[in-house]
């Protein structure tokens, strides 16, 4: 018994120093250098000062990622519901072999097509004004929190539309195929019964894309000026413009709270879910 | 945590050093010409002159970022107590150069080498106010300044007074990077608060004096006011994209990256420079051997070569656009008239000299950079 035990520590150790080391370590010591005070001691005052410098670009941060969050969601629940409830077969395969693209491209990658496609003299806008859509002065650049947005959502939508369709394509058909006899339509059922059953999987891909999309760098420094501009983009500034770690820690610290937010609303919701199971 | 990321490097390192040769690593920080400069020009030279080194370029990335990198790295083996530093030669900013000697991070090897005496200009000494004499030789310096296509731009202003006059009846015409996007937007401000203020000759040479930046809320609101007709920038590659494309008229830009970009076919031949009064910031590159060097004699051979009138007549002018690290005048002979004409196109060298300005000294220049946030981008 006690062999098997210390055999299973054995298993964990790993595992558990490299949590340790590589996430319970640095949280602690971001912390740690959040909350000392310039002078000696603990104080607010980092917090202060990035309030200070910063309150409109962490509204700014909140806004887009909330934004692309929403969006991600629902254009998500229409590919994967698509997916499931498409009647035309040529449509569902191509739509199921292109979505997953944007997957296997790196943000910086995207970042930089998006600079070249969204740019007021951008392709996208070349190809409009050549078809005659649009006179070359009433195109306009989205390279502002709109290209943020849009690569955002390009980059995120193709892993929520993955878990969902694997979510749906494990749905009991039956119920959906039910309520199509009954006479409801194809959107009635994927927001009816569709997507209220696949609601958690959706949760967890949506918290996911929230936390990674509010941690990359590369794309609002690349796509957008830099006023306003995300938290990202300020923490790398307060530490290769300063050397301010401390500052730039509370900065990070905001951040894990925007991330705690969803994290709960995530929890309460999968333990309710839970306990709905067990009775 | 560092340790995590330096073992396995190390390691890649001695493996990968060939058993006889030795191998000298040069770390550059800087924009991607930096590393091209160093891999495909320097590097094979040094080769070819000294059989079996290998010289391997490391890029940390542009900016003062990239020189923090270096710095966070040759402090980490410093206070680990490491007996040889893993890089030999380092490529730094201003800014970090001072800080770097301070905490005894740098050999001090510029008089051993034949080429230190051929330095003059003053930044050899001092980088923004700190003192760094005998510890760096510059590898070349650059200049900001207004780019412009004269095919939209008309009457292009050649002061910041008349700039800020300009954008009001140009709106969306200028554009700048901000200062988080890369030094030319810093340098653009950094100009603006030298020509409204009456600090700038304190904030160049010091002594710092923390109440200045009191005086900066006018000048800084007119800068806020001024943001409103322009474009913000994704970057110093970001304004000369949108120059190439058309999407605004007038932006701020290294002149080097200028010509490099015009001679890429990147930027319409008809493009101009202009530097606007009273003048715009410019900065060196140095070459600095790190205090514990695993291979410092090659490392000061190598920086010898780099900063010979050869390498600065082929490498740094014709193939690079930066103006020279060492002194012009022993570069005679060694370059063809044409090349050193067009360095000087836009730019006259009697216009370098008088409106060229050094950036200020450190606690300035993070005051602008802090006043800027908080006053303007905020």
């Amino acid at each position: 018994m006690s062999a098997s035990r210390s055999a299973g520590l054995l298993l964990v150790a790993p595992a558990l120093v490299l949590v340790m080391a590589l996430f319970v370590y640095p949280l602690t010591y971001s912390v740690v250098s959040a909350v000392s005070d310039p002078a000696g001691g603990v104080g607010a005052a980092n917090f202060i000062k990035a309030f200070e410098l910063y309150s409109g670009d962490i509204l700014y941060t909140i806004f887009i990622v909330v934004i692309s969050t929403i969006l991600t969601g629902l254009v998500s629940i229409a590919i994967a519901g698509y997916l499931t409830m498409g009647e035309t077969p040529w449509l569902v395969s191509g739509l199921a072999w292109l979505y997953r693209w944007p997957l296997f491209i790196p943000f910086i990658v995207a970042a930089q097509c998006m600079r070249t496609f969204l740019a007021k003299n951008g392709i996208m806008n070349n190809a409009i004004v050549a078809a005659g859509l649009l006179e070359p002065d009433q195109t306009i650049s989205l390279l502002d929190w709109r290209g943020i947005v849009i690569t955002f959502v390009w980059k995120q939508v193709p892993f929520v539309a993955m878990l969902l369709a694997g979510a749906m394509a494990s749905l009991d058909r039956a119920t959906i195929e039910a309520a199509r006899n009954l006479g409801a339509s194809r959107l009635r059922c994927l927001v009816e019964i569709g997507v209220p059953q696949v609601a958690q999987t959706l949760m967890v891909g949506l918290v996911l894309s929230f936390v990674t999309m509010l941690s990359v760098l590369s794309v609002p420094m690349m796509v957008a000026g830099s006023q306003p501009t995300m938290l990202t983009v300020d923490m790398a500034f307060r530490i290769n413009a300063y050397g301010d770690y401390p500052v730039a820690n509370a900065l990070g610290v905001i951040s894990y709270l925007m991330t705690a937010i969803t994290a709960w609303f995530y929890l309460r919701y999968s333990l309710r879910q839970h306990r709905e199971t067990l009775t | 945590m560092r340790t995590f990321i330096l073992v396995p490097t190390l390691a890649i390192t001695l493996v990968a050093a060939p058993a006889s040769g030795q191998t000298i690593n040069v770390a550059t920080a800087g924009d991607e010409n930096m590393v091209d400069y160093v891999r495909d020009y320097l590097g094979p030279l040094f080769e070819k002159a000294h059989r079996g080194v290998r010289v391997v370029a490391v890029g940390t990335g542009p900016g003062d970022a990239g020189s923090q990198k270096i710095y966070e790295k040759l402090a980490a083996q410093k206070s680990a107590g490491v007996a040889a530093w893993d890089f030999d030669v380092i490529v730094i900013h201003q800014k970090i150069a001072g800080q770097m000697a301070g905490a005894q991070l740098l050999a001090k090897y510029k008089d051993d080498i034949d080429t230190g005496k051929l330095v003059s200009r003053e930044t050899a000494a001092n980088a923004l106010g700190a003192d760094v004499s005998g510890y760096v030789m510059p590898m070349f310096h650059s200049q900001t300044a207004l780019a412009y296509n004269p095919d939209i731009a008309k009457d292009v202003p050649s002061s910041y007074a008349d700039l800020a006059e300009w954008v009001k009846k140009n709106p969306k015409k200028f554009g700048y990077n901000g200062i988080k996007g890369g030094m030319s937007g810093v340098a653009f401000v950094t100009g603006w608060v030298y020509a409204f203020s009456s600090d700038a000759a304190k904030m160049m040479k010091g002594p710092y004096d923390a109440a200045t930046k009191a005086a900066w809320g006018n000048l800084l609101g007119q800068l806020k006011d001024f943001n409103k007709s322009v474009v913000i920038t994704p970057g110093n590659a970001g304004t000369l994209d949108m120059l190439n494309r058309g999407e605004i008229a007038v932006g701020p830009v290294w002149v080097d990256m200028f010509y490099t970009w015009m001679a890429d076919g990147k930027l319409p031949p008809s493009m101009k420079l202009k530097l606007i009064t009273p003048g715009m910031p410019g900065q060196p590159m140095y070459y600095a051997v790190p205090a514990k060097a695993a291979n410092a004699k090659l490392a000061e051979t190598f920086v010898a070569m780099a900063t010979s009138p050869e390498v600065q007549a082929e490498g740094i002018i014709k193939r690079f656009n930066w103006y020279p690290g060492i002194d012009a005048k022993y570069l005679e002979g060694k370059l063809d008239k044409a090349a050193w004409n067009k360095l000087f196109t836009d730019i006259s060298p009697e216009e370098l000299a008088t409106k060229g300005q050094p950036f200020p000294i450190t606690p300035y220049f993070n005051d602008v950079l802090e006043a800027y946030e908080k006053q303007v981008a905020n």
